[in-house]
């Protein structure tokens, strides 16, 4: 058992490394104080009070000063032909879907040379794209799916069935895939047809088209030309709008039109418009504009309030530039280590929550009128937002925050070991960004005004940030204290909001009698039984209410045992030359508009440029 | 000994001179600097003393002089009134804010006369570190010469054929505590080897001057020769060197604050000014010009300083 199970927890952690270096960088603050212990009835009153008020917003509807550029149909007259170059926040770790970690700036260009099997809508579901179409039996553990016929790989070797089995033993050896399997309870996948896939589940998922739109699981590479992965590496060969042509390290990635690509827009033009697209990493961000403003580049990405601000500035004084902005669920804030003192105790996490002014801390990250203040794992015009947790969430009160200190400073038996009087002390960390460094200070200083806390702020690079939250040598109870750290996305909630709060050690997992299910993606080592149960219960039905509830039941949770915290939802954009289109009207094969640029992530086959 | 050394008896042994002119004026040294030095010196004047102005502000000052709290945030909830600030992030200059405000509406001002106490404090443990030990063993080596300087030279070679920045990097990384303590112990320790070799250069050309082999001749001790001829006429040369170095140590201090590896936060310290303000850059260049300036003036008068008196220093003189 202890070995199985520390296979399992090697590769969960191989795993890990890629979802961290996702998820990390974060944005937020931190921390403190104060009163009135907040549990009483009244409290509760008017917890559901303000639920009814004007500024909880609507589930599913846009929020009042959300930034998302609104999705439509463009009518402007296609021209194919032409280049452009993309500024990038970032250099590619790797061209291998199923080993190298892909974030933000990788999905730029990972959708020009690999399709997925799934794709996102508009509304958030998923709809056939490689695939044409897949069906689960009744309780979601076998998926069937159909491959649209006539799709040649780069290389000449045509898509069947058997490729996606072949590419499935490469992916069980991937880090990067290996999560995705074990989460997505993945376990066979066998060709039953020439182009018929049976995807086997071995529990229950009712999300799994889900994973089938992410480049782990879902992004298809050839099998044959994959065996040979640093060979890969150099010359990655997929079916995607654009071929591969060459790759100048932190410098530039150019893909040129793939002239055999399957995929017509609705007149029955062969796609993609462009004849070429180079991608180039500008990590400095006002470099990354300027390179958009001068016209080196024709799109600039960011993942940055303060450089949607910047860009909104320039476009408002003349700049011939267009923002397509969006905001989802991805939210930044931070983690307590609920396992170590003094975050073991509910008293203090809330407490330092409630010093946290949310309002100063996204005007510190740079994202007044830009971000939404966040309250759970969802924003506002998500469908799961929960209008009774963004209530529920503790505001900022200062006396209660303090109250809530005193009572854990003053309290013989406190965790942290302490004489009774004695400050609080912890270390808040973020990785060295001017914005972050500029947000954990807000709230170091509402917290460190009430004299109850000492806090050490410190900066360390992003990998040893995720690492020191990782604790691969420690049981993965990390070595961190209150942690920077990014939570969510715009995938179907299991995908991030199940691991992160799976039973994050072996020791919780066999307490728990799921000896068997670790997931060292729970950051912040928050377990509860109620949650767990929720959280698999919303993978057993395809019934959004019912999923809904549950995944509100697990808001709730949260906000009240707050073993997080949040700043501000994160904005992103593409900001483009003028005139590039159709970044926001691109439409999957079944003629339905896509979900436009989530996460600054263009969808490029069906850009063009404006005559 | 005149048997051994009789041109001795015709050479005349150098004695100082240095003093007669001062006794001609007691100022006469500041008369002849240059403008650009005087102006120089006067920079350094103002930024020694706003160093230990806002670092002794309240416990000797008692507040004398209109300096903010560098870590008041203005528009930050204040326990003591209970409410919200009204200050502005990024504002312009103002009656309140001399030099404006910062991205948490912190005064501009105030934090860059308090980070200039950093780069003092670094500057002169740094300096101290390398006069003394490096000055020392430099002088030795210089002097003494045979497998000692081979041995001590070649680890002090192997040091600086370290990149200095990249062997600051991995100590400030190692020590995790960021205290300005450390920071000037890394910095004043990686400082040795340069004054030493400054030193050591000094010392083997003094040890070949007349009235050093005339020391050995009457049979002074190596010691005595040592401290009171080869020491005395390095010393000069090596506070000139310390001036320029210093400059060098104010720039390294405003690299590691840049990378979030200097002294914790939320302290101030010109380089970490400027790292925070980067992002604002395309709002409010100001914020970055101000510790951009001081830290351009203060390396840029130590130089000129540093020169000044490296070019004064350059006269050799027995005391024996």
């Amino acid at each position: 058992m202890t070995e199985r199970l520390d296979g399992r927890l090697a590769r969960l952690l191989a795993a890990l490394a890629a979802f961290a270096l996702l998820v990390a960088a974060c944005g937020g603050s931190s921390d403190d104080t104060d009163d009135a212990a907040p549990e009483d009835e009244t409290e509760a009153a008017e917890a559901e009070e303000e639920a009814e008020d004007d500024d909880v917003a609507e589930a599913g509807e846009e929020a009042e000063g959300d930034v998302d550029t609104e999705i439509e149909e463009s009518t402007g007259e296609r021209v194919v032909g032409g280049e452009i170059a993309v500024g990038l926040e970032a250099e590619l770790p790797g061209m291998r879907p199923w080993e190298d970690t892909c974030a933000s700036s990788c999905y730029n260009i990972f959708v020009t040379i690999y399709d997925k099997l799934m794709e996102s809508t508009e509304t958030g579901e998923y709809e056939p794209w490689l695939l044409e179409s897949i069906t689960p039996n009744e309780d979601f553990t076998e998926w069937v799916g159909t491959l649209r016929s006539g799709v040649t790989f780069h290389n000449g070797v045509d898509l069947t069935a058997q490729s996606l089995v072949d590419m499935f033993a490469i992916q069980q050896t991937g880090s990067q895939s290996q999560s995705q399997i074990a989460a997505s309870n993945l376990a066979t996948v066998e060709a039953t047809g020439d182009l018929e896939v049976t995807y086997g589940l071995s529990q229950p998922n009712s999300a799994f088209p889900a994973y089938l739109s992410r480049a782990q699981l879902g992004m298809v590479f050839e099998p044959g030309a994959a065996a040979d992965g640093d060979a890969f590496n150099a010359a990655p060969v997929g079916t995607g709008p654009f071929v591969f042509e060459s790759r100048d390290l932190d410098n530039e990635t150019i893909v040129t039109k793939n002239a055999d690509y399957w995929g017509t827009d609705s007149d029955g033009t062969q796609l993609p418009y462009l004849d070429k697209i180079s991608f180039r990493p500008i990590p400095d961000e006002g470099t990354r504009l300027d390179a958009t403003l001068s016209g080196t580049t024709q799109v600039a990405h960011t993942l940055r309030q303060n450089t949607i601000r910047d860009s909104r500035a320039e476009r408002d004084g003349g700049a011939e530039i267009t923002l397509f902005e969006f905001q989802g669920n991805n939210v930044g804030g931070g983690m307590f280590n609920v396992l170590v003192p003094p975050f073991d105790d509910i008293r203090v996490r809330k407490a330092l929550v409630q010093l946290t002014p949310q309002d100063q801390v996204i005007e510190a990250l740079g994202g007044t009128g830009i971000s939404l203040p966040g309250t759970q794992w969802f924003s506002p015009d998500s469908p799961w937002y929960s209008e009774a947790a963004a209530a529920a969430w503790p505001q900022f009160d200062f006396e209660a925050g303090k109250a809530l200190l005193e009572e854990y400073v003053n309290d013989p038996e406190r965790s942290d070991g302490k004489a009774v009087g004695e400050k609080i002390e912890y270390e808040l960390s973020c990785p060295p960004d001017p914005t972050l460094i500029a947000a954990m200070q807000v709230g170091f200083e509402v917290a460190t005004s009430t004299e109850l806390v000492d806090i050490n702020l410190t900066n360390y690079d992003q990998q040893t940030h995720i690492n020191y939250a990782l604790g691969a040598d420690n049981g993965f109870v990390g070595s961190h204290g209150a942690h920077c750290w990014r939570f969510s996305d715009d995938n179907d909630p299991s995908t991030s909001l199940n691991p992160a709060f799976a039973p994050p050690t072996a020791e919780i997992a066999a307490a728990a009698g799921i000896p068997d299910v670790v997931s060292p993606l729970n950051f912040a080592n928050y377990f509860d039984g109620d949650i767990f149960q929720a959280a698999i219960g919303a993978i057993r039905t395809d019934n959004f209410d019912e999923r809904y509830a549950l995944y509100e039941s697990i808001s709730l949770k949260i906000a009240e045992d707050v073993p997080v915290w949040w700043s501000g939802h994160t904005a992103t954009a593409l900001i483009t030359d003028d005139a590039v289109m159709g970044l926001v009207s691109w439409e999957l094969p079944s003629g339905t508009l896509g979900q436009g640029m989530p996460n600054a992530e263009g969808r490029w086959h069906q850009v063009w440029l404006a005559g | 000994m005149s048997d051994a050394f009789p041109q001795l008896e015709t050479i005349p042994i150098p004695v100082a001179t240095a003093t007669e002119e001062v006794s001609a004026s007691r100022f006469g040294w500041f008369r002849d600097m240059p403008i650009l030095v005087k102006l120089s010196t006067g920079w350094l004047f103002l930024v020694v003393f706003g160093a230990i102005y806002a670092k002794l502000d309240e416990s000797v000052f008692g507040g004398a002089l209109p300096l903010q709290d560098p870590n008041l945030q203005t528009n930050n909830f204040n326990a003591e009134t209970g409410e919200f600030g009204t200050g502005e992030p990024l504002e312009g200059p103002s009656a309140s804010h001399w030099l404006g405000t910062d991205a948490i509406a912190r005064d501009t001002f105030a934090r860059l006369v308090h980070g200039a106490w950093v780069s003092l404090i670094v500057a002169s443990v740094s300096a101290t570190f390398g006069v003394v030990v490096g000055g020392l063993v430099g002088s030795l080596v210089g002097f003494v010469r045979g497998r000692f300087e081979t041995v001590a030279m070649a680890v002090i070679d192997v040091i600086l054929a370290f990149p200095a920045l990249v062997l600051l990097l991995a100590l400030v990384s190692i020590f995790e505590v960021r205290s300005l303590g450390l920071i000037s112990f890394v910095i004043g320790v990686l400082s040795i080897p340069a004054y030493t070799r400054v030193a050591r250069a000094n010392s083997l050309a003094i040890s070949n001057r007349e009235f050093v082999l005339a020391a050995q001749a009457i049979g002074t001790r190596r010691r005595q020769i040592l401290f009171r001829e080869i020491i005395p006429n390095v010393l000069p040369t090596l506070l000139a060197y310390a001036m320029v170095a210093a400059a060098f140590v104010v720039v390294v201090e405003g690299t590691l604050s840049f990378l979030g590896l200097s002294v914790q936060l939320p302290q101030s310290t010109w380089g970490n000014m400027i790292n925070q303000a980067r992002r604002d850059l395309k709002v409010d260049i100001s914020q970055v010009v101000w510790p951009s300036l001081a830290l351009t003036l203060t390396v840029l008068a130590l130089n000129q300083v540093g020169d000044y008196f490296q070019r004064r220093g350059a006269v050799r003189q027995s005391s024996l």
